[in-house]
């Protein structure tokens, strides 16, 4: 089996220069966890999942700790997500992305995603422009379906 | 991708086929068959004809709530070749229902307005729209416009697809249909007279007014023009002349669902072909009639168009 069996043809992605706070809107609005990021050609740059924007809001100190449970409710969260919102989604995406293509076989995206612990590649032509995407559920149901 | 066809206010179609409907009566449907669920909008039909034809597309539009997530799960269960960039606003997407009467040969459409579409969303829907400019050759723009999205905005979307060299065909009634043809005409336009038979202020009523609409089209720097006239006419036109094309097959009424997105998608198969727009209308012609032997949408084939490429009779206007 091939990533183009399991591609979901969805070029939804967030431009470099798009803030923190719209990727938060789309991704919440379209259920999505995270996004490629590309260029004006469409060229994948990188990739912003809800868990690097998390990551940048909480404070630095406190993968330090063991739990924060103990901290009092500072609302330290809020405050740096309010002040992060207005800053680019170029400033907190992981470069370069992982992305697949088409015609690479489907045990390669999966192990990338056990690696790399990802829930979504991106997938690109040639040009490294994007076509779609592939999923964690993607992968299995076509790996189920195609053993039926 | 070698169209993007945009729907700005998408639908899904609930199609109920009722024979002997009454106004003010129960009736039950006699099974699944009886009501398809089936994502909409002209330019949504479009995208769903051109897969089917075996042309790449991707579907632009605006949804939103849990009606624009049952659109779009649905356009990639039926259609996983039809690539979407979809972006989302507040609200619902809306739902259009036709009552199909095969034994009174009658559809009652109720379609409701769809959501307000606020301005950041326009802003992010056309940067993405200018993105993708760059992978296609032609670009649809079809359908209503939902509350919110000025004539301005529409005007956009068409002078920058043709800034970019793209052919752009257009659909649509009213105003902002007026507007966007006055402004900067697009290369191919067909005006929806499913509601009002009035366009520039001209009410459409004998042969004559639907070539001289045509003819108007031609003017302001349209390469083609398609006006449906009566149930099995249309006056077509392009800058060599202006003929009546009239179909030589039986027309049911209620087989009419979804012609005219058919014509459109007949009118970029041929124009992808290379074929010239006088050619690529007749593929228009063919397709819209062979539509009309199903009820269901999206069942067309190139050996069918090609089939009923003689099933229509063709005369000159002029």
């Amino acid at each position: 089996m091939k990533v183009k069996d399991v591609l979901i043809r969805d070029i939804s992605a967030v431009f470099e220069d798009e803030t923190v706070e719209d990727f938060v809107r789309i991704c919440s609005m379209q259920s999505f966890s995270g996004l490629p990021v590309v260029d004006e050609n469409m060229v994948v740059v990188g990739y912003i999942s809800e868990n690097d924007v998390i990551n940048a809001a909480v404070p630095s100190y406190f993968s330090l700790l063991q739990s924060v449970s103990f901290l009092p409710d500072t609302h330290q969260l809020v405050q740096r997500l309010q002040k992060i919102k207005e800053h680019t989604v170029s400033q907190y995406m992981r470069t370069p992305a992982v992305t697949v293509k088409e015609e690479d076989s489907l045990i390669h995206v999966a192990d990338l995603i056990i690696r790399r612990r990802l829930k979504v590649v991106p997938v690109v032509d040639d040009q490294g422009r994007l076509v779609g995407i592939v999923t964690r559920m993607g992968v299995l149901k076509g790996a189920m379906e195609k053993g039926g | 991708m070698r169209v993007a066809t945009v729907t700005l206010n998408p639908a899904v179609d609930r199609q109920l086929i009722v024979p002997n409907f009454e106004v003010n009566q129960l009736h039950r449907l006699t099974g699944p068959e009886s009501s398809a669920m089936t994502p909409g909008g002209k330019g949504i039909n479009v995208a769903m004809l051109l897969d089917v034809l075996g042309i790449s597309v991707v579907a632009m539009s605006i949804l939103a709530g849990y009606t624009g997530r049952i659109l779009e799960e649905e356009l990639r269960r039926l259609h996983p070749r039809i690539t979407t960039n979809f972006v989302y606003t507040s609200g619902e997407t809306r739902e259009n229902i036709a009552i199909v009467d095969p034994i009174k040969d009658t559809i009652t459409e109720i379609n409701s307005s769809g959501p307000k579409v606020d301005e950041k969303t326009m802003d992010v829907f056309l940067k993405r729209y200018i993105m993708t400019l760059s992978r296609v050759n032609t670009v649809v723009i079809s359908g209503s416009v939902p509350p919110g999205v000025s004539a301005g905005y529409c005007m956009d979307l068409v002078r920058r697809a043709k800034q970019q060299k793209k052919t752009v065909i257009v659909e649509g009634i009213g105003r902002f249909f007026e507007e966007v043809v006055r402004n900067d005409c697009p290369h191919v336009v067909r005006p929806d007279l499913r509601r009002t038979q009035t366009v520039f202020d001209r009410s459409l009523e004998t042969l004559e007014d639907y070539v001289e609409l045509a003819k108007e089209f031609i003017r302001l720097g349209a390469e083609a023009a398609v006006i449906s006239y009566q149930v099995v006419s249309d006056i077509v036109a392009t800058k060599e002349g202006v003929w009546v094309f009239t179909s030589k097959e039986k027309v049911e009424k209620s087989h009419l669902f979804g012609t005219g997105d058919a014509f459109v998608a007949g009118i970029v198969y041929g124009i992808d072909r290379g074929l010239s727009y006088y050619e690529a209308l007749k593929y228009g012609m063919a397709a819209a009639i062979a539509e009309t032997k199903y009820v269901e949408k999206s069942a067309l084939s190139i050996s069918e168009i090609e089939k009923y490429l003689d099933a229509f009779e063709v005369r000159s206007a002029v």
